[in-house]
């Protein structure tokens, strides 16, 4: 028990080391240095000695994976992968917004009689709406616009919305059956890239990053490149809060370059500074940081001074990565025209191959204006020719080159579409609603079995009637991929061994690996 | 019923009406199948409540059968021993017919079939009537008036023993229990060999049987056909069950094996019964492809069915023991120049050469200096690095390398038959080098490659094919 400091006669302040708790949260509440307990302790000169030493050791609070072999952990890397992994860096191209499976890789052949009869109540079952078709009377069924095909030796069923997925769907992973616990953007978008609906929690890249480390000293172990928005989109935001780190260090959440003009700003020294003046500079500014962390003990420190680091070396390997000038024609000629747009989601999946070859160990490129609510028919199109090029251009280009044996390519939105119109049906055009229960997903690459499908909805794609895969499941299945037993891929915070699949049970989805 | 022959038959031996009573026990026993035919239906569950005693009853008659001529033999020093002889005939018998009487109750109780069950059962028959005729003959055999009707009797019987108890046991273990693990050419000498219209290179050889021998076989086998169906050769799964046909050719909607394996799993026809391993969808969808396309027994592939053949590949290699080295290699992980970083938290994983925070400056020597590392790396990443075709020489002695990367470098080609000595090599990247076709076929003598890549060299022109939309 201690007395408060601003009050002499109040009643002593409950010390936190002296509850009943176990000794990690003691340790954590230390460290975690809120501006009251920073005015309180202030007046306590002496007791920074003391808190300092406490502080070191919260610095080494969180463990890595349980490292059998720490005398070689790297420098950048707090783990190693729990077994030889068959992948050793990811692609994920998240379609924001929820992409309508329907119209594009689940075919419902059955679909084309059902034209604007409603959806049996027993399809439907206790079903959550949105706020935005909760007041619908009907639930009119919405077939397709597009005629399907089947493509490959695997005879998969493919939208003519997507003619160049369909040329390598022989080494796609298509997963039918994803499905998630949320049905607004925000949460779902949560939910699919950190594993809970809360914001706060680090996001799968910089699980990665943590667990794995780096590969490249001059590059960000995880990029985030944003797709510039296409106006006549319904485009949902995507915030930052999607590549934190959460309660990880900074270093390991997601560095985001600009979509339009240069991807880093400010990356050139101003005039009159040179590579040593800024050498020089940077040493000075780690001097006064190191001493600034010897003095508080704040563990984001070290992060700040990472972060330093990382920007000088970027300096001179960015202008390097983004120069596609030594491109050779075979490239243009795989991902077409817009790749020459920076911005496009053709330039993003160029860049991220290009990444890809330079060690970044996740990229995760975001293309917005999935959400289609209303005109479908005029919607789907656009995007689709925005996407399915590059999609195809990145996995046919990261084949040839060999690197599609050790990269693991990731499609997915954060959830799938209804197959009832949202708002007036008619034979020309139709709308569509988010929806939880099903979606479809795609891998392809280093760990996962080419040219299988997995999972089936039922005849409305609505319930999942077979081998469904939670989000927590799909996430577990992509580390495993990269080495990684989601099990053992904890950081201990709040008193729980915190993880990206979370505390409920998530399994790896075994039939998905080669 | 057949409790009340055994009353009458354990009194027989003595009696002088005794082989009336043999006689007319064997007949109603070798009358049983006829009267209660095994038709392969399941029939009252109360049968097999007992039934199912019979694997542990029957360990009693043969224990007893068994240690009968032991008696025997050991009787012509300890005649006290002939005595308890006696007794033990007597209690084989006593339990055997109990035995066979759970044993016929059980297969009818199940509705167990096939040539297993029937021959389990005809040599059960034939081994309760032997004993019988053992105990008639015994007395004579004692009083030295018969000295070897006796003996034959109780030679054939333990004979009759051993091969029921094989069926049996084929009928719980499987047929090919003892032959499983015997070397193919002894196997082959004692003329184990499934003869079957399916080809060895079919697609049902290769794809159709592992499923239906996974997860279907073990019922419907030739020990236990369930429902007069084997499913373990290509003619009798086209042959069908009680039934009729399980397979109409090319027409997956009307036949009943697909029927029964995509019922909900609640219902009481679903299959496989009994809460085993469903079949997934995969190997559904498997099974219709090839109905569809007409059950051939010979067919090697299905139109629209794309199974990816994985290469065989060796199997990583585990790496010595590179604990002295560790000083080095952390030195070298905190400095600037080359990085060499383990594979995964287990040492024998090996090590990966990384050099792609400094690859400009990495070249022919800077390479040289890992070769003390060499027995430990699995994987060279030595893409854009400034190294020649003289590395190649080094890397000769890389011999535990699985993955070689040589993308972006000056590399020719030149020097690839030095490449020829890692044995492990599985995948090897020469994009965008100018790798000659007169070098990349002396790369045809590293026996696992299996993944070479050209993309972009003189070896292999650009692909102009993505040029046109389709």
């Amino acid at each position: 028990m201690k007395q408060h400091l601003l009050c002499t006669d109040c009643e002593s302040e409950l010390d936190v080391t002296h509850l009943p708790i176990p000794s990690d949260l003691k340790r954590e509440w230390t460290a975690v240095e809120t501006r009251r307990q920073f005015l309180g302790r202030s007046g306590k000169v002496l007791g920074w000695a003391a808190l300092a030493s406490l502080l070191g050791d919260a610095r080494l609070l969180g463990q890595g994976s349980t490292a059998k072999n720490p005398a070689l952990s790297t420098r950048n890397n707090l783990g190693l992968p729990n077994f030889a992994p068959k992948a050793k860096r990811a692609i994920y191209l998240f379609m924001s917004g929820g992409p309508p499976q329907i119209d594009l890789l689940d075919y419902k052949p059955n679909l084309a009689s059902q034209y604007n009869k409603d959806i049996p109540d027993s399809v439907r079952g206790n079903q959550q709406l949105t706020g935005m078709t909760a007041g619908q009377s009907r639930f009119p069924i919405a077939p397709p616009h597009w005629k399907f095909n089947q493509y490959g030796q695997t005879g998969t069923w493919v939208s003519d919305l997507l003619p160049y997925t369909a040329r390598m769907v022989d080494d796609l992973t298509i997963v039918k059956s994803t499905n998630t616990d949320a049905i607004n953007h925000e949460p779902a978008i949560m939910f699919m890239n950190t594993g809970n609906m809360n914001p706060g929690k680090p996001c799968l890249g910089a699980w990665l990053a943590y667990g794995l480390g780096s590969m490249n000293d001059n590059l960000p172990t995880f990029v985030v490149l944003q797709t510039k928005t296409n106006p006549k989109e319904n485009n949902q935001p995507v915030s930052s809060r999607l590549w934190s780190s959460g309660f990880l260090s900074s270093e390991y959440a997601g560095v985001g370059l600009r979509s339009g003009g240069d991807p880093v700003l400010y990356l050139a020294d101003p005039a009159g500074v040179d590579r040593e003046v800024r050498r020089k500079m940077l040493d000075a500014v780690e001097e006064i940081n190191r001493q600034t962390l010897a003095d508080v003990g704040d563990p984001e420190t070290n992060a700040r001074i990472a972060q330093y680091e990382m920007a000088f070396r970027m300096q001179a390997s960015v202008p390097e990565l983004t120069d596609l000038s030594k491109e050779p024609q075979a490239t243009w000629d795989l991902y077409g025209p817009d790749a020459k747009v920076p911005g496009t989601f053709s330039y993003n999946c160029l860049l991220a191959r290009r990444m890809a070859e330079r060690g970044v160990r996740f990229t995760q490129v975001y293309k917005r204006g999935w959400d289609v609510h209303a005109d479908v028919v005029g919607m789907l199109p656009v995007l689709c020719q925005e996407t399915d090029r590059a999609s195809y251009a990145l996995v046919t280009d990261l084949k040839r080159r060999g690197l599609l044996d050790d990269t693991l390519v990731v499609w997915a939105g954060e959830f799938g579409r209804t197959v009832y119109s949202q708002g007036g049906l008619s034979a020309e055009n139709y709308g569509r609603d988010h929806h939880p229960r099903c979606f479809t997903t795609w891998m392809v690459g280093g760990g996962v079995r080419p040219g299988i499908t997995y999972g089936e909805t039922d005849d409305y794609s609505y319930n999942i009637v077979r081998d469904p895969v939670h989000v927590r499941n799909f996430n577990a299945t992509i580390l495993a991929c990269l080495g990684m037993d989601h099990n053992k891929l904890t950081y201990n915070f709040q008193g729980l061994d915190q993880r990206l699949t979370g505390p409920a049970p998530a399994f790896v989805v075994k039939d998905l690996l080669a | 019923m057949i409790a009340a022959e055994k009353v009458s038959v354990r009194r027989a031996f003595t009696s002088p009406s005794s082989w009336i009573r043999v006689v007319g026990a064997s007949v109603l026993l070798i009358a049983l199948p006829f009267v209660l035919r095994l038709d392969g239906r399941p029939h009252a569950d109360w049968l097999q409540l007992f039934g199912r005693f019979h694997p542990v009853l029957l360990h009693i008659p043969i224990g007893l059968i068994v240690l009968l001529p032991i008696l025997e033999i050991a009787s012509a020093k300890s005649p006290a021993l002939r005595e308890a002889a006696d007794l033990v005939l007597r209690a084989a018998l006593a339990t055997a017919l109990p035995t066979l009487t759970l044993g016929y109750m059980l297969a009818y109780g199940a509705g167990d079939t096939g040539p297993a069950v029937s021959r389990h059962m005809a040599g059960a028959i034939a081994l309760c009537i032997g004993l019988m005729l053992c105990m008639l003959t015994r007395s004579a055999w004692i009083a030295h008036r018969q000295p070897h009707v006796y003996p034959v009797f109780l030679a054939i019987t333990i004979l009759i023993l051993v091969w029921t108890s094989h069926q049996g046991g084929s009928i719980t273990h499987g047929s090919d229990y003892l032959t499983h693990y015997m070397p193919p050419s002894v196997r082959a000498a004692l003329g184990v060999n499934i003869k079957d219209t399916a080809t060895p290179d079919s697609f049902y050889t290769h794809h159709v049987y592992p499923i239906l021998d996974a997860k279907c076989v073990s019922c419907h086998n030739a020990s236990s056909a369930k429902a007069g169906l084997r499913l373990d050769t290509y003619d009798h799964l086209m042959r069908g069950g009680h039934d009729g046909a399980v397979i109409s050719a090319g027409k997956p909607e009307t036949s009943m094996l697909l029927a029964r394996v995509t019922l909900p799993t609640d219902d009481k026809h679903f299959m496989p019964a009994e809460g085993r391993t469903p079949l997934t969808t995969g190997e559904i969808s498997l099974l219709r492809a090839w109905i569809r396309a007409g059950a051939s027994p010979t067919a090697t592939t299905i139109p629209g069915v794309y199974i990816a053949t994985t290469p065989s590949e060796l199997p990583p290699q585990p790496v010595g023991d590179y604990s002295a080295l560790v000083p080095e290699i952390l030195k070298m992980q905190t400095g600037q120049g080359a990085k060499l970083v383990p594979v995964s938290s287990k040492p024998s994983d090996g090590l990966i050469l990384r050099t792609v925070d400094i690859a400009p400056a990495f070249g022919d020597t800077q390479l040289a200096a890992f070769r003390k590392f060499a027995p430990y790396i699995v994987e060279a990443e030595l893409g854009r690095t400034a190294i020649t075709d003289a590395a190649c020489e080094t890397l000769g002695a890389f011999t535990h390398l699985r993955a070689l990367h040589l993308e972006d470098t000056q590399i020719t080609g030149t020097s690839f038959p030095k490449l020829v000595a890692l044995k492990e090599l599985t995948y090897l990247n020469l994009n965008s080098t100018k790798t000659t076709p007169q070098s990349v076929a002396a790369l045809k003598n590293i026996s696992q490659l299996r993944h070479l890549y050209l993309f972009n060299t003189p070896a292999q022109p650009e692909q102009t094919s993505t040029r046109n939309a389709p």
